[in-house]
């Protein structure tokens, strides 16, 4: 063995943290009994996804999947609920035309826009935005945006407050 | 096409050698592999509870009936669902896609159609056929694809005559196909549309076929003819009215009813494809706009009929006296 220092591949912030597996419907986490359960057996509606544990939505949480081409890919059963849009309806609209950054202060669309294209190709980390309706103001959520299995990105809304 | 020619050779065959296979007592094209519930979800590697939450949610997958009424699943529409669950990421994004694969044959028809080819007309219904039922492929790929020709080309145009004769002509074929009845009643169409270039006719013909399909027997008369009226009636015994199309007056329609309830008793009238400002009374059943759905509704009709019959009909027939036409500003 040479004495010479070598450069070692390290695990990267987002590989270190555990993953979660969530229904991607209704966040139910499936239980030892339903591991491998491609379909969630609590609402039936929802794909099992899975996320860094800091981004995985809590069941009372809405939360909406994005592909890489900024397309939602599925909105959760309290997403449509505070969106007002039921998933069929959303699914394959860009997510500009539901969400928009509401924070002035700070990034803008640029800013969200690179967050969801990275976090779709699984390489980003958990990054926290501020973002509104379209066409609604004075309703803001703080969301949480990160990957979500090896193709999308979770976008977790929490109210106001 | 040589298994559309098979599919709707006129000879009768016998059961072994027929290209038509009864699953419970849905009549499918033999090419048309079905599934149960508990196929259909172990396929997909869900349960059959999963199944039915998306049938109420998506309509997706949407099973046909047995006569049991039990769900019998097309393979293909199953198929193109598991491979579409393996992309995606929500059962809504997979269920659009399996959707799109399925309808991928309404532009192979739309094109045939368009450019006057039969045999390819021919082979992209066969297709369709292949991974579903007749009701699914003529309301999925059939009727969409003539109103999309209707759309482009307009309703007088060569393309759309073409298509509306080739597709009459089809509907034709597949009633000579379906089972003999097993209902021991008749629904009575009453024509009202103008011919089979009117795009009505297309919608009352695959009305006509998936009522035979359903297992009852149908007589087509046209709202136009009165003239012995009572000859033909008297051979069958109706259950429902169905006045199809939008074309004939109301006037023309109220009197060819008139006569006919005169003949067989205070029968039931549905109205199919009338508009909705024209024969919308408290006592006439407004079917929907699709042939499937409008078939379902005219079942439950005649079935409730069944079970608390109304007045009955008379025993024996009359020419209704002529009625006086009401006068016109």
């Amino acid at each position: 063995m040479s004495a010479r220092p070598q450069l070692r591949v390290l695990p990267g912030f987002a590989e270190a943290e555990p993953l979660v597996s969530f229904c991607g419907h209704c966040a139910h986490r499936p239980g030892p009994a339903e591991v491998g359960n491609r379909v969630c057996s609590n609402c039936h509606l929802g794909l099992i996804v899975s996320a860094p544990a800091s981004v995985a939505p809590t069941t009372k949480e809405a939360f909406l999947l994005v592909d890489g081409r900024m397309q939602v890919c599925a909105v959760s059963r309290r997403a449509e609920k505070l969106l007002g849009s039921a998933e069929v309806e959303a699914v394959g609209r860009p997510v500009a035309e539901i969400l928009v950054p509401a924070d002035a202060e700070v990034a803008g669309t640029q800013s969200l826009a690179t967050t969801i294209v990275h976090a779709a190709r699984g390489d980003g980390t958990v990054d926290n935005f501020v973002l509104r309706p379209v066409g609604e103001w004075g309703i803001r959520w703080f969301t949480r945006v990160g990957p979500c299995g090896d193709n999308a990105a979770l976008i977790v809304l929490a109210p106001d407050g | 096409m040589e298994l559309l020619r098979s599919l709707f050779a006129r000879t009768s065959a016998s059961s072994r050698t027929s290209p038509w296979t009864l699953d419970g007592s849905v009549l499918l094209p033999r090419a048309v592999r079905t599934l149960k519930t508990s196929e259909a979800a172990s396929f997909l590697n869900v349960s059959p509870n999963t199944l039915r939450a998306w049938e109420r949610r998506f309509g997706y997958p949407a099973p046909m009936r047995t006569e049991g009424k039990h769900r019998l699943y097309t393979h293909g529409e199953i198929a193109a669902l598991r491979d579409a669950l393996k992309e995606g990421l929500s059962i809504s994004s997979a269920i659009s896609r399996a959707r799109e694969k399925l309808t991928a044959d309404t532009p192979a028809l739309v094109g045939a159609l368009t450019n006057c080819e039969l045999d390819r007309a021919d082979g992209a219904m066969e297709a369709a056929l292949a991974l579903r039922s007749v009701e699914r492929a003529v309301e999925d790929i059939l009727l969409p694809s003539l109103r999309e020709i209707a759309q482009r080309h307009g309703g007088e145009s060569a393309p759309w005559s073409f298509a509306a004769r080739w597709a009459s002509d089809w509907l034709v074929r597949a009633r000579r196909l379906a089972p003999a009845p097993v209902r021991p009643h008749t629904i009575l169409v009453g024509d009202a549309t103008r011919d089979e270039l009117d795009p009505d006719a297309l919608e009352t013909a695959a009305l006509t076929l998936f009522t035979i399909r359903g297992g009852s027997s149908v007589l087509t008369l046209p709202v136009s003819g009165l003239a012995g009226l009572g000859d033909v009636l008297r051979n069958y015994s109706p259950r429902a009215i169905v006045i199809a199309g939008s074309h004939a007056s109301d006037d023309d329609v109220a009197r060819w009813a008139y006569a006919v309830r005169t003949l067989t008793g205070p029968l039931p009238v549905a109205v199919f494809h009338r508009g909705e400002r024209r024969g919308k009374t408290s006592t006439t059943l407004m079917l929907s706009d699709t042939p499937a759905d409008a078939q379902s509704e005219l079942m439950a009709l005649t079935e409730e009929r069944r079970v608390a019959p109304a007045v009955p009909p008379r025993t024996t027939f009359a020419e209704p006296a002529p009625l006086h036409r009401t006068a016109t500003a």
